[in-house]
């Protein structure tokens, strides 16, 4: 049998813990690792239960004194609207209050499971005593709390202000929209103190049953009922259900966050404000000699339940919720029912009463000789359940990639930022219509008889199944990792679809939609291209394989072989990255990809010769030799090569430049010429860095609106459209003048955020020196680009750094891995002029910008754990290894050895430096910026210069003396659950 | 020590095992002589190190359509059967011009081989490199040090469903390419209580792994469930009571087929349909040897053995017809016997048979056979192949009768 206790409150059963601590043991038991040192996994238990002991006078009223703080209304402030700002500019997609990154320093226990936590306890009662001392379950028992040292070992955390600094270092968001300096935490603990008295004692406060109904007056003892048993309406007189129970309902957006507005109004305090001197003086003056919480006289107007008899309180109420619902609606057990609740008449009749005037009068007239002005008081208090709607933000179409339905004068453009896909008709040149699809939509292919188009949604790693004639979704697929490419065979057969962020093609059946096997891709497949015989497809990889440390990129093309639907080869670019549009010649003897030849092993100063970054394309051929050139010019570069697109008489490729606004002509019968003329040596060696020689074969420059990316050439070969995918249109191109001639207005709006001008300052080549890359050609739709730079700043040769994500970057200042740069402003302003652009820097009004754009970039939601799900039986073992505090022999690890001192939630980074033991021969400095662990799979390589292909590599070759957290002590198994839990922060 | 002991526990107890099971010992299933006689391999061709092979240590063997994957102590092999030609990958650190090639062959010795019906890719154990993918002409490696994998000594590997297992000498790793999770099976979450892990096989929604002193294990991919497949007399080289279960519990192989699971011991090999066992002994069946170093089935009622001694082949269950193909030592010259009921009626003088009696991988293919032994590969050309028994075959006209019908399968 487990032992079990139970805290008492009120004479009545309030937390029952044994069956927790049961769960955790079958938990531990089936763990592989020994877990005799940890037998027992503490669980929360919640604040009222704390309040058992820690209130009163005798007890320094800690419990009181935290009711009235912010830290008790932490998660209810994440109702407001600024919190709402906040998430956006924290690239949170979803709510704050079910954000687990806003949840983190919002509410306790925001990452443990329902397991680790006592039904007594509830998230929304915000910033409790356990975020701070650790959960309670194993060191609440008095007996042992009266034993610090007994206390401690069961998990009693007496808080330093580093555990303050976990939440409350400055993050950028919150300063950016609340305007406030950063909190000085020497200061703020002054406001929250709650010292325990010298002269304590363990006693508990008396508080008085409330009165029992007439209709239940013989019921003296009030015994917990709960809801089940009564089937929520009880056999007497209806009972107080406390509002947390509402809360269960009367929360979120669509109920006019109506717990969280109770919970911020006075209402909820009136408890706590009867510990303050201010209420001993009221009561004084009434005659009320013992302590307030304790006298039926004040909490009849101080607390739910004492006003109005009631047939007792069931075990969701607790007295310390000070003036809840129910204190003005009545005892809920008879009308909380949903289905009682959505009847208004069924809900009169269960006790739902109607609030009035004289409800509130019977406890403010003339209390205490305060005024009381009842209108300003409602509209104080008001909480209609439908409120505002938020002022919608700006949403740009972003049009991204295009493709022609069959047979039709359609056309398709997906639009990444409005969610859908815009059809075009290309006689008219407009705007005909607009399908709502899933998040972030990329790329858009139809079937051969063009009645249904394929769309993959980024966001939500799924393709959406358009029907053409209809032009509405009728289906939705579940593929793999950020979807990009896509593509159905000649025979309509398959579906390609290209997961970015799995590096995988999910083959579906086209007609079944039924997903029937997965290829490897290399990293990060990006676009796709049939050959014109139909037998095979080419597929972009944007990054480069994983290499040796220090050497060059090698990017390659994935060989499709359509028959068999199975990869038939690879064929690789050395020195190559970013390889992303492609397109067959219609001979069927090469593909042109664009691409980008990053010469990331030289330092920058190498930038003003014009050759850090060059760009250009690649030809594969057929059989799979592989040419490159480049689209430079010795004056002017063409960075960031997006798409390219072939005329059906293979005359000429266009290809778009995204941050230079232009698309390039090249006159393909002179590039082969080119090649053909030149000895083997020269084009494999010379040309791939020959700035020079697109002279030979560019025909021209054609200009287009911000930041081309998609580019197709109309079947007969007269026109060619580019998605100009920062300006909401597309670029009509003449072929036979090779001018722009329209712009087709996709209708988004027309004011420019400063969050548009951003991206668009991001996207923009003009901030480089000869106009040689964008901040988007090392930040790939602000991700990583997967390559080690030789940065300038700390001397040349020094310090190789690895690329990181800018996702979520915003509050994990400093930045850079010395951790030396204390803000985003600072990191993209001057510094980034003179180490990496050579130009002026941006101005003010820009840095704000650019600043700005890179905070909303979103983060994806976690692919291996979604929202609310449960932790796997390995996530969950790996969750038990990363907050572990014993080796497997039992010996305590360290606390600053153990994983969660560094990289705790929610961003799972002290946003400090440490060194931990990785120091290589090229570094100078040993301590480096902790990362934040946030989507950590999707981010590879790993460790401040990249050393780490895998999150294994970490431990298993780069933490020999375990300087990286305890882990040489690891069994294999655990190893892996441990990686298998990283993957879900 | 504790295997110690049980050698001393089977010396004491062959005198007493021998006479208890006597009785017990049934008859063949039937002595009636069959209808007819299994199919005889006559045409071989032998590929080796002359031939292309890195090596003629074969250590694996896996026939994919007009490819055949060769796994040798020095590199990977892949015959093209439709044209002969032979491409070989070998470890990257020893390519002629001394310069590292990322995308190499990252381990020197291939003793796994399977192909994932699906993509096409071959995945590959190494003997102290881990694990490698071998997708279109590029190698990912997968070891100890850079993935869950649990041990870099690979044995076996085997594709179920959208996973890889690798038979592991610490163990049976499960690897989901489409998820990158890495599981681990060992004496902690599977009735194994040896770990060191020599093959596995998928069939029908079952794992099988053949485990060095944990007998056959079957893993239900559907419920998680594990059922274990021992020798009820614990681990004594000898069957006390014949056909009552696996024959030892140092398993080298496991090959499931048509409802029916073939494996193979150190000891003997055996067949399980299900409900019932039957054993092979060497003295009993004809097959060169009890020491079995792999198996593979072609279907419920044929499957061939990799002894150290020969190929053995359990050619048509029912008639207990068995072909055993060894290579003379003097002549160099191949020898197939048949018997039936553990009785030699014939023998086929060849000028080739299996290239050495040390064989240590098998795959069938179509009416192909493929033979793995330590001097190159064997290529059985199943040209008027046929299951089952027939009268008067073709190869009769090349054999010999046994010298007496009667005298005992030797």
């Amino acid at each position: 049998m487990h032992p079990s206790y139970h805290l008492l409150v009120n004479g009545r059963r309030l937390v029952t813990i044994g069956c927790r601590v049961g769960a955790f043991l079958a938990v531990a038991i089936a763990m592989a690792a020994p877990v005799w040192a940890q037998a027992r996994q503490p669980v929360f238990i919640g604040a009222r239960a704390c309040a058992e002991c820690h209130d009163g006078k005798h007890m320094g009223d800690q419990f009181s004194i935290w009711m009235r703080t912010r830290h008790a209304k932490a998660y209810t402030s994440l109702a407001k609207p600024e919190a709402k700002q906040i998430a956006i500019l924290s690239g949170i997609p979803v709510e704050p209050q079910e954000s687990p990154m806003c949840l983190g320093c919002h509410a306790t226990g925001a990452e443990a499971e329902d397991w680790e936590k006592d039904d007594a306890f509830s998230l929304k009662d915000g910033v409790q005593c356990e975020k701070c001392h650790g959960p309670g379950s194993e060191y609440a028992d008095p007996k042992v709390m009266m034993d610090r040292k007994l206390a401690m070992s069961k998990g009693l955390v007496i808080p330093s202000l580093d555990t303050c600094r976990m939440c409350h270092l400055e993050k950028g968001s919150h300063t950016a929209v609340l305007k406030r300096p950063p909190i000085d935490i020497d200061e703020a603990i002054q406001k929250i103190a709650h010292p325990t008295p010298k002269t304590w004692k363990f006693d508990k406060l008396s508080i008085p049953p409330p009165a029992p109904a007439a209709a239940a007056a013989d019921q003296r003892k009030v015994e917990p009922v709960s809801l089940a048993a009564t089937g929520g309406n009880g056999t007497s007189a209806p009972k107080y259900t406390g509002s947390l129970a509402c809360g269960t309902c009367h929360a979120g957006r669509d109920h006019g966050f109506q717990f969280s507005k109770w919970r911020a109004s006075k209402h909820a305090d009136a408890y706590a404000s009867l510990s303050t001197p201010e209420g001993w003086r009221i009561a004084a003056e009434m005659g009320v000699q013992v302590d307030p919480r304790t006298s039926t006289t004040c909490l009849k107007c101080h607390s739910t339940a004492h006003r109005e008899p009631a047939g007792g309180v069931l075990e969701s109420f607790a007295v310390q919720e000070g003036v809840g619902c129910e204190a003005c609606h009545g005892p809920g057990s008879g009308y909380s029912a949903e289905a009682v609740m959505k009847d208004k008449t069924a809900a009169a009749n269960a006790g739902l009463k109607t609030v009035a005037k004289e409800t509130c009068l019977a406890c403010h007239a003339n209390a205490h000789g305060k005024p009381f002005d009842y209108e300003a008081s409602l509209k104080a208090i008001a909480h209609p359940t439908k409120i505002p709607p938020l002022i919608e933000e700006v949403r740009y179409k972003t049009p991204i990639n295009l493709a022609l339905r069959p047979g039709s004068t359609e056309m398709y453009v997906t639009c990444e930022a409005a969610n859908t896909v815009i059809v075009v008709d290309t006689a008219m040149r407009r705007k005909i219509a607009e399908i709502a699809v899933g998040g972030q939509p990329q790329d858009v292919c139809f079937t051969p008889d063009g009645l249904r188009a394929f769309v993959s949604n980024r966001l939500d790693d799924t393709v959406s199944v358009i029907d053409a004639r209809a032009r509405k979704v009728v289906a939705t697929i579940a593929v793999g990792d950020e979807p990009h490419g896509v593509l159905v065979d000649r025979a309509g057969k398959y579906l390609y679809v290209l997961n970015t962020s799995s590096d995988n093609v999910s083959v579906i059946d086209a007609s079944t939609l039924q997903e029937i096997k997965i290829l490897a891709a290399s990293r990060s497949p990006w676009s796709l291209a049939l050959s014109p015989d139909g037998t095979r497809v080419f597929v972009t990889n944007s990054l480069s394989r994983f290499v040796p440390f220090r050497t060059p990129a090698m990017s390659e093309v994935t060989v499709i072989d359509t028959e068999r639907a199975a990869v038939d080869d690879r064929v690789v670019l050395p020195e190559t990255n970013l390889l992303q549009g492609v397109a067959w010649h219609p001979s069927g003897k090469f593909a042109l990809v664009t691409m980008l030849r990053t010469k990331n092993l030289v330092p920058m100063t190498r930038l003003t010769q014009g050759w850090t970054i060059t760009n250009g394309l690649g030809i594969v051929w057929a059989d799979g030799r592989v040419d490159q050139v480049l689209l430079d010019e010795p004056g002017i570069s063409f960075p960031d090569p997006t798409d390219v697109a072939i005329t059906p008489d293979g005359r000429f490729a266009l290809v778009t430049s995204s941050s230079t606004d232009r698309v390039a002509v090249v006159d393909v019968a002179k590039l082969l010429a080119m090649l053909d003329a030149a000895p083997p040596e020269e084009r494999r060696k010379i040309i791939p860095n020959h700035m020079g020689k697109s002279a030979e074969f560019l025909v021209t420059h054609i200009p287009t609106k911000n930041s081309p990316r998609g580019i197709l050439i109309d079947p007969a070969g007269k026109t060619a459209y580019a998605a100009n995918a920062l300006d909401d249109s597309i670029t009509v191109i003449d072929l036979a003048t090779f001018q722009a001639v329209e712009r087709i207005d996709l209708d988004g709006p027309k004011e420019i955020t400063k969050a548009r001008f951003g991206e668009r300052l991001f996207n923009s080549a003009k901030i480089t020196f000869r106009r040689q890359f964008s901040c988007h050609s090392c930040h790939p739709d602000g991700h990583i680009d997967d390559l080690t730079y030789d940065i300038e700043s700390d001397g040349i040769g020094n310090d190789p750094v690895d690329n990181r994500t800018l996702r979520g970057i915003l509050d994990t200042a400093p930045f850079k891995w010395a951790g030396t740069n204390p803000s985003l402003s600072r990191q993209c302003g001057a510094r980034l002029a003179v180490f990496f652009t050579k130009v002026a820097p941006f101005t003010p009004e820009e840095l704000s910008a650019v600043d700005y754009y890179v905070c909303t970039i979103p983060r994806p939601p976690n692919r291996y754990r979604p929202l609310g799900a449960k932790l796997t039986d390995a996530q969950r073992r790996g969750k038990m290894m990363f907050e572990r505090t014993r080796t497997n022999d039992g010996r305590e690890i360290p606390i600053e050895k153990r994983c969660t001192t560094c990289h705790f939630p929610p961003l799972y980074t002290d946003r400090r430096r440490h060194d931990v033991g990785t120091k290589y021969f090229l570094d100078k400095a040993s301590e480096f910026d902790v990362p934040h662990l946030n989507n950590i799979y999707d981010s590879a390589p790993y460790l401040h210069n990249g050393m780490a292909d895998t999150l294994e590599e970490i431990w298993t070759r780069f933490n020999p003396y375990d300087k990286h957290g305890v882990t040489n002590d690891m069994t294999k198994d655990q190893l892996n659950d441990l990686i298998e839990y990283l993957k879900t922060l | 020590m504790r295997h110690r002991a049980v050698i001393l526990i089977v010396a004491l107890a062959i005198p007493i095992a021998a006479w208890s099971a006597e009785p017990a010992s049934p008859p063949p299933a039937s002595q009636t002589q069959a209808k007819g006689l299994p199919y005889v391999y006559t045409n071989w061709k032998h590929i080796t190190k002359a031939d292309g092979l890195p090596n003629d240590h074969i250590f694996a063997v896996k026939a994919d359509g007009p490819r055949v994957w060769i796994g040798t102590e020095d590199g990977l092999a892949c015959l093209d059967k439709r044209t002969g030609e032979i491409r070989s990958w070998v470890y990257k650190d020893e390519n002629k011009d001394g310069k590292e090639d990322t995308g190499g062959l990252p381990w020197k010795v291939v003793t796994a081989i399977d192909v994932d019906p699906k993509t096409g890719d071959v995945w590959l154990g190494l003997f102290g490199g881990g694990l490698a993918r071998f997708s279109a002409g590029r190698f990912d490696h997968f070891h100890q040090l850079n993935s869950g994998l649990v041990s870099d000594v690979v044995y076996g590997v085997a594709i179920e469903n959208d996973n890889v297992w690798a038979a592991t000498t610490a163990g049976a790793s499960r690897y989901n390419p489409k998820t990158g999770q890495w599981t681990i099976f060992t004496e902690k979450n599977a009735p194994m209580e040896e770990i060191w892990n020599y093959g596995v096989a998928y069939h029908k929604g079952k794992v099988y792994l053949a485990v060095w002193g944990s007998g056959c294990l079957e893993y239900d991919v559907a419920t998680g469930r594990w059922k274990e497949y021992l020798d009820p007399d614990g681990e004594m080289e000898i069957d006390l009571h014949r056909d009552d279960g696996i024959i030892h519990v140092i398993v080298t192989g496991a090959s499931p087929v048509d409802g029916a699971l073939w494996i193979s011991t150190y000891f003997g090999t055996c067949r399980y349909d299900g409900r019932h066992w039957r054993g092979f002994y060497a003295h009993e069946t004809g097959l060169p040897s009890d020491f079995t170093n792999n198996v593979k089935a072609r279907s419920a009622d044929e499957c061939y053995f990799a002894h150290d001694k020969g190929l053995g082949v359990v050619a048509d269950f029912p008639t207990e017809s068995v072909v055993a193909y060894t290579r003379d030592p003097k002549t160099l010259r191949g020898v197939a016997k048949v018997y039936q009921h553990g009785k030699h009626l014939y023998t086929v003088d060849m000028e080739k048979g299996v290239p050495h009696n040390f064989i240590i991988a098998l795959d069938t293919d179509g009416n192909d056979t493929w033979v793995g032994t330590s001097k190159g590969l064997g290529w059985a050309i199943g040209t008027g192949y046929y299951a089952g028994v027939k009268e008067n075959p073709e190869w009769l006209s090349k054999a010999k009768p046994a010298p007496s019908a009667t005298a005992s399968a030797k």
